[in-house]
Parts: C-alpha cells; structure tokens; sequence
C-alpha cells in the first residue's frame, strides 16, 4: 500500500522558524554550559557570592542552564525576527527592493529652485 | 547576471551610497544641539570629579560605579536593573508620544553619524560635490580630499574609544598611559574595538545600521497608533506634483503644492522619499520637513507640505495626546522613578556579614563559660569614615568582643573576627541572636543581622 506523502501536515514557515529557533538555542546554550562548568565550579560561586544565598549545587546548574537557555533563546528568536521582518518591499520578504527614488537637480523644471547653491 | 544588475528587483543588488545634502532649518538646529548637548555630555563627564572620584566611572575591578556623588556597590545590581527598566520604558513612552525622536535626535548612531557627515562635508564639500568626487578619476585632489577625511574620521574615533574606556578605568591616567605608551593590553583592545565600531557604524554602514540591524526600528510601529507624531506628506495637498515658475498658477496647470524638486529625497539621510508614505527606514530626523519648508517660502506656498503630523489629524480627526496608553505609561515611568529616588536615598550604607567558624561549634572556656567564634565582614558603603558599635540585642547574657577596632575608611571593606560569649546555664543548643551595627558617629548609620549560636546540647 502506498500512502501520500501528508504535505498538509508538513509545518508552515513560522513552526519551522521557531523550531529552529528553540532548537539552535538549545544547542548553543548546552555548548555554554559544558564550557562554563568545565571551567567554574557552582560551589566556588555560591561560596563568593555578593549575598548568602545558598541554593545548592543541583538547582545551581539548573538556574544557570535556563538562564543560558533564555539568553540564547532572545538572541535566536531576535534574529529570526530581524531576517523576517524588515523595510516593506524590501528583500527581507524576496520580492526584491524598492527601486531607487528618482532624485533630479531641483532646478530642472523649477526655475525658482537653482541648483547647488541652493539655501 | 543581468537579472542581480536589475537595479529595481535584485535580492543582493547593493545599496546605492546616500549623499545626504546639508539642510538648515529649526529641526536641523534641534539635531544640532542634540549633538552638541550629548556628544558633550559624552566626552566631557569623564574628566570631572565628583566627591574625589571621577563623576561617571564604572570600576569594573573594584566592582564599584560611580555615578554623580552616588556610589553603588555589586549589591545595588537592582538599581541597575530598575534604571534599565527605566530607560526602556520611557523610550516606550515618548515612541508613542511623539514617535521616532530617539532615533531623530538622540540616538548614537544618528549622533555621531551627523559628526562624521559634518567631517565628510567639511572635507569633500556638499552632495553634489560628494558624488562628482567619487565618480571622478584618482588625482592628487581626490587623494587629498579622501585622505584629510579618514585622517579626520580615524581620529575622531579613536578619542572616541578612548573616551570610552575612559569611563571604565580612570581617564587622566588612562591618557599619561596612552602619551607614555604603557598602555595595558586590555585597553589597548577596547580602545580599539570601540573606535572601530564608531568608524564603522558612523563612517561606512550609517543609515544601513538603522535600516536592517536596528531592532528598535522593527518594534517602534507596536508602539505607535494613530496619534502618534510622524512626519507625512500631505498627499492631499501636494499632488499631482510637478516642475513650475513662481509666477504660474498650479490650479490653471492642475498641480497640487509640490513642485517635484526632489530636495526631500536629498536631505534624507536614508534615502527614502518621503512622499511614499510612512516607512520604517524614515528615522523620523526631520530633514525633508526643513528643506521643504524653505521651498515653499521660496515659492511664497504655505509652510507644512512635509510636517510633524498624526494620522488622525491627516485624515481630518482630532489628535488626542492624553489617551490610554499614555497615561499607563507616564504612570508607570513615575512610579518607578519616584522608587528608585525613594530607595537610593534610603539605601542602608553598611553591609554586615556574620559566619560563624566552621571548624568548632563552640568552645567551653573557664568559669562555665561557652564561646562562639564568627568571621564579620563589614562593609563600608558611605564616603565618610566610620567608627562601628556592635552589640547583641534583647540578651543580655551574651558578651561581644570585636577584634580588631571595628573601624572603616570610605568604601572599605573588613574582615574582623568576633567572640560572643554567654554562661553555659543560658540555654541548651542553638539560639538565634540579633547583632546590630551602628556607627558611633554621624550621620547614623544602622544594621542588623541575625546570626546562631551555639551552647552544648545536651
């Protein structure tokens, strides 16, 4: 039996946008994390912190994990959002840009408005 | 190939270089000031002091800035983040006031981009010169010209840079390292990507930046409505537009007000024509209102073709300043100023940190007399000298000995250990304590902490 290939279930553009977006955060964010705690330890942290707050070492990692997760998530997402949207007609939406407005000397037709001495 | 050299449809053709032309006019003048006014502001304010300290300075080693008299500590990071709050929320407000005037008048890319024009103007002459200068042939004026302006251009962004590491390390010494060249390498790297970034962003990218990497340009139009201030062209009024003497009669000819000089397309900084409609690249500068102002005097027309407007009052309403969103956002701009006020200047100038010794839980001394041992760190936050009292509240069986003297210069910080002793009968395990600092001089300064301590259990 051959079954047809579900194109209406495929995901319109904005889902594929923002899978991308959560998935690339995703990624970065655990690339930053190994990096960050390979090189700092939470305990050394919490030990130096400004304030005592003691909140463990578990919940630390989680904190930071979501704290990188989000910064990389406003970065992905802002970035989506610049590429997609933009000056109208301009070729962030691949229609192309809008042509360049016609500028002539201000004197041509205008016997009043001479050229560049103009104030 | 021929397709990407369309000039109206390619997605890669290049953006046509902006000659912008010189315009004067009120607006022009306001820009000028604006420029005048924070690029001072910008240059100026490192080199005063405030209280023996450089007036703005953000000690990042230290972990101390500096801010007109106020300094805060790592533990004000709040203040920081209410006055971001701050600062974004009253972009918010005056966005829906009066539309993009941060990006016509305040901005840093629109401020130093109008310094580096101005450099470009002084050197190369105004727009027409500019673009017969480019497309002329390399000869010892074009060299000439081309070179003086970079040399301008490269100089002004290098105090730029300079200026701006100025505000994290203290700048008269910054300037004896940089005239001795002992400057670190740290410095060196700022002071040179900062410059960098102002030639870049203010001598080659200018109106691309606002264009197509600004995000403030993309989430300006949430904010607006229909009340906003925008500049238009009255359509109504200017068309059909087209060339004519002074001395003709537009409606004989069938003409609205517009003569079609095209001079509000040359004043724009990111060349857009204005007669469009509203656009997102308009930075809302004013230049076109300024140069078309001057054409309709010239032409004895009324002044406004171009002019700060609202859609309603284009489409013959009212504009109402004082509506809904107005008011939420005044009210909470004031709200939030009015705490941060309220609160830097009841912030508690010490801060008091007791640990107790971890190695013993306590020691049995002489005469049934047990004895807890703390480390005591004592922040100094005020910029006077202080001598501190410390004492235990509400037990009186509990003595406290603070070695050394607990006494701090200005923002210093120190490490004291402290003793608290009590008769072995006063209770059985762990006991909350309060210890309260205050300082013995003026202006009176207090804090309390709470901290355990511990007599035998069993």
């Amino acid at each position: 039996m051959t079954t047809q290939h579900p194109v209406n279930r495929r995901w319109n553009m904005r889902q594929r946008d923002w899978a991308v977006v959560l998935w690339i955060a995703f990624l970065s964010a655990a690339v930053g994390f190994f990096v960050l705690f390979g090189l700092v330890d939470p305990l050394d942290v919490i030990s130096t912190w400004v304030d005592k707050f003691d909140i463990g070492v578990r919940l630390a990692y989680g904190l930071a994990f979501a704290f990188l997760y989000l910064l990389c998530l406003l970065s992905s997402a802002l970035t989506m959002f610049m590429i997609r949207s933009g000056p109208s007609r301009g070729h962030a939406k691949g229609e192309g840009r809008r042509s360049i407005p016609e500028i002539h000397d201000p004197s041509q037709s205008n016997p009043d408005i001479d050229g560049e001495d103009w104030k | 190939m021929s397709q990407m050299q369309d000039a109206g449809s390619s997605l890669y053709r290049k953006d046509p270089k902006v000659y912008p032309r010189d315009v004067k006019g009120s607006f022009a003048s306001l820009r000028k000031l604006a420029v005048i006014v924070l690029l001072g502001l910008y240059y100026l304010l490192p080199w005063f002091n405030w209280d023996g300290h450089q007036a703005v300075l953000f000690d990042l080693p230290a972990r101390k800035f500096y801010i007109l008299g106020l300094t805060f500590w790592p533990q004000d990071f709040i203040f920081l983040t209410l006055m971001l709050i701050i600062a974004g929320l009253s972009l918010f407000f005056v966005t829906a006031v009066a539309g993009r005037l941060w990006c016509g008048y305040a901005c840093p890319q629109t401020v130093w981009t109008e310094v580096f024009l101005w450099m470009e103007r002084w050197v190369e002459g105004d727009r027409n010169k500019r673009i017969k200068l480019d497309a002329s042939p390399w000869n010892a004026n074009k060299i000439l010209r081309k070179t003086s302006k970079q040399v301008l251009w490269v100089g002004f962004a290098l105090w730029t840079g300079f200026t701006f590491v100025g505000f994290f390390t203290p700048i008269r010494g910054l300037g004896e390292s940089v005239v001795t060249f002992q400057l670190g390498g740290w410095e060196t790297f700022w002071l040179l990507f900062y410059s960098f970034a102002t030639y870049g962003n203010a001598g080659i990218l200018r109106e691309q930046v606002c264009k197509y990497m600004c995000p403030y340009a993309r989430f300006q139009s949430a904010m607006f409505d229909k009340d906003t201030l925008v500049i238009a062209y009255d359509e109504a009024r200017g068309e059909p537009r087209g060339g004519r003497s002074k001395t003709d009669d537009p409606a004989a000819k069938g003409l609205g007000d517009c003569i079609g000089c095209t001079l509000c397309v040359q004043v724009c900084p990111t060349g857009i024509d204005i007669r469009e409609g509203l656009q997102i690249e308009c930075i809302a500068c004013a230049a076109c209102i300024d140069v078309c102002d001057q054409v309709m005097d010239k032409m004895d027309y009324k002044r406004g073709l171009i002019s700060y407007t609202t859609e309603h009052k284009l489409s013959g309403n009212e504009t109402r300043v004082f509506r809904p969103r107005i008011l939420v956002y005044a009210i909470l701009l004031l709200a939030l100023i009015a705490g941060v006020i309220w609160s830097v200047n009841h912030r508690v100038l010490l801060r008091a940190e007791l640990l107790r010794d971890r190695n013993a839980l306590y020691r049995e001394l002489p005469g049934d007399i047990i004895e807890n041992i703390y480390t005591l760190k004592l922040i100094n936050m005020d910029s006077k000298p202080h001598h501190y009292k410390i004492e235990v509240l509400n037990n009186e069986n509990i003595r406290l000995l603070v070695s050394p003297e607990p006494e701090l210069e200005p923002e210093e910080v120190g490490n004291f250990i402290v003793r608290m002793q009590a008769p072995e009968d006063m209770g059985r395990g762990s006991m909350k304590v309060d210890v309260r600092f205050s300082t013995l001089d003026e202006p009176v300064i207090e804090r309390t902490v709470s901290a355990r301590f511990l007599l035998p259990f069993d």
